[in-house]
């Protein structure tokens, strides 16, 4: 089997004039921990967007485990194992803790309507394990202690949580991470970054978008920087460090 | 209220009262699933309610248009119900289908047009559904079920025995569908439609079609509808196209913000506050207003209704019966 986890061609979309994303060829590895930095507007989340279906592109090509999903729409890319969260947290509001995991976890066909109506036995064991697997990844989490909240109760930090436990609770494949740790005290940031390292060695191939340099620096096995939409680097953390053209596009040019 | 000022035909009025109340009632238990579990904004309920009754009273015998041209064969009742209900159903999946994609407001928007479409068209449909002239002659296919204890009570206390039975069928088809929604609210499926209701993208990225949720949303309220829109034919006695007025919505949203809104049982008793202050004000108005003409009177009540229901935006904004956490009309 390829180590080709996903690969974009030609990959272009613009908003108006300005060109958010125009990327040639950029392939990731299954199994690694990758992030994605830039300036802000270098076209970040929406490669985010498009790689998981929320956006279409203008042209271009993208492949998951080697199948085009080009277009797709973001169920169906979330049903092959990729599973994204949002710069902005999205977590169901007026809903409990442990209904938004239960929710996330749900099978479709254990969702039906039918079998909503007749309730079998088999959907009420399903549920019972749904349950009890809903507070083992919050105990992981250490979110277990709000399982009757409702999600709009939560602070900002634990409905980062809450995002990432609702992302997990399916064993994904792949994890899109959208400024995880955006927003998030220091204690809390340090907590996260532990938890998706932890994420990482579980074997989960996981792409991040963060501005928190230092943290990526640690964290992540390779790096990729946009800026205005194309790539201009791509190593390993030490050599990001000393690309000429990272340090230009976040600092500006110098003048000698 | 009712005793209060007409102790004569009290029983007559409250049976009246309740008749329309569970009729409407029932219909806004429909919305609810749409607006209250998924957050779709339906303006178009009246349409659904009109499908279920037309449908409903053509397949059965009755009498149409202009000349009253007769149709003496028909399906039995309960068929023709079901027929009723599963077309208001499969409205909505075709009302669905274009429009559900939208977002909010203007999902308001094209709900309202399409209903407004449906009515012009089943009027200028004649030749099929009677027109402006309507139809009538329907009642006895349902009238001819009723229990002998009615007729009977109706003689010693005053009431209209025909109405009667079609609101105790009213309140047993409430009863029926809140067990139904009960079971649905507490299951996966009620789930997954709240969670289509606080963030369409979540849902997505979850694996999940939002799209095929909502409109399932969008049947089962529907045919809910359907069935109510079926029940008020049979309470007005003749059909036509007017009963189907954006104005017949909006009672059914009224009702449905005073009952509390995402409240299963809510939709209940926003409907028999409703219709009480409907029937009751022209009298308690009057007291006040000693010249007031019949149409002064009448606007009385709906300046009560908005009244009631700006009190309830400022005091108790989750409605009557619903859940302060899961508040759903946000007017802030």
């Amino acid at each position: 089997m390829s180590n080709n986890l996903l690969e974009v061609k030609n990959l272009k979309k613009s908003f108006g004039g300005i060109q958010a994303v125009n990327i040639n060829e950029l392939k990731f590895n299954k199994h690694q921990l990758t992030s994605i930095i830039g300036p802000n507007g270098a076209g970040k989340t929406t490669f985010f967007d498009l790689i998981s279906g929320f956006q279409t592109s203008d042209s271009g090509e993208i492949f998951l485990n080697d199948i085009n999903i080009t277009n797709s729409h973001p169920y169906k890319i979330a049903r092959m194992g990729m599973i994204r969260t949002f710069q902005l947290t999205k977590v169901f509001d007026r809903m409990t803790v442990l209904e938004n995991l239960m929710f996330s976890g749900s099978s479709v066909s254990n969702d039906s309507l039918v079998k909503s109506i007749i309730k079998t036995k088999r959907q009420r064991n399903y549920e019972n394990d749904l349950k009890d697997k809903s507070f083992e990844v919050m105990e992981e989490l250490n979110i277990s202690h709000m399982a009757n909240a409702y999600a709009r109760e939560l602070s900002g930090g634990q409905k980062k949580l809450l995002e990432l436990a609702r992302s997990i609770i399916n064993n994904p494949d792949t994890l899109l991470l959208d400024e995880p740790l955006a927003g998030v005290n220091p204690k809390l940031a340090e907590d996260l970054l532990g938890l998706i390292q932890k994420l990482a060695s579980n074997g989960i191939s996981i792409l991040m978008v963060e501005h928190n340099i230092e943290a990526v620096m640690k964290i992540s096995e390779r790096i990729v920087v946009l800026s205005e939409g194309s790539l201009i680097a791509d190593g390993s953390p030490g050599e990001i460090r000393n690309d000429k053209n990272v340090i230009e596009a976040y600092l500006g040019k110098s003048n000698d | 209220m009712v005793f209060l000022f007409n102790p004569e035909g009290a029983l007559r009025i409250l049976i009246n009262i309740l008749t329309f109340a569970g009729i409407y009632g029932l219909s806004a238990i429909g919305l609810n699933v749409h607006f209250g579990w998924t957050g779709l904004l339906n303006f178009g309920h009246a349409s659904f309610m009109g499908m279920g009754a037309y449908v409903t009273l053509l397949l059965m015998p009755h009498a149409a248009g202009r000349e009253g041209e007769i149709t003496t064969t028909g399906l039995p009742i309960i068929v023709a119900a079901f027929f009723g209900i599963a077309a208001a159903a499969l409205f909505g999946l075709l009302l669905g289908l274009p429009a559900i994609r939208l977002r909010g407001d203007y999902l308001a928007i094209v709900t309202i047009a399409a209903a407004e479409i449906f009515r012009l068209v089943v009027r200028d449909l004649e030749s099929i559904t009677g027109g402006v002239y309507g139809i009538i002659s329907y009642t006895e296919n349902l009238q001819k079920f009723r229990p002998e204890f009615i007729n009977n009570l109706s003689l010693n206390y005053e009431f209209a025995p025909a109405q009667a039975w079609v609101g105790m069928i009213a309140w047993i088809s409430i009863f029926l569908t809140l067990l139904l929604l009960k079971r649905l609210n507490n299951s996966p499926w009620g789930r997954a439609l709240r969670a289509v209701r606080e963030d369409e993208d979540a849902v997505r990225a979850m694996g999940k079609n939002a799209v095929w949720l909502k409109l399932q949303s969008f049947m089962l309220g529907a045919g809910i509808a359907g069935l109510s829109g079926a029940l008020l034919a049979f309470n007005y006695g003749s059909l036509e196209t007017t009963v189907f007025v954006p104005l017949l919505t909006f009672y059914v949203w009224a009702i449905m913000i005073l009952g509390g809104v995402g409240s299963i049982t809510g939709p209940i008793f926003g409907s028999i506050i409703f219709w009480v202050i409907i029937s009751e004000t022209d009298r308690l108005a009057y007291i006040f207003f000693e010249n007031a003409n019949g149409q002064q009177l009448a606007g009385v009540r709906f300046l009560l209704v908005g009244l009631l229901i700006m009190l309830l935006m400022i005091f108790r904004p989750s409605g009557l019966l619903g859940k302060k956490e899961e508040l759903l009309l946000d007017v802030k």
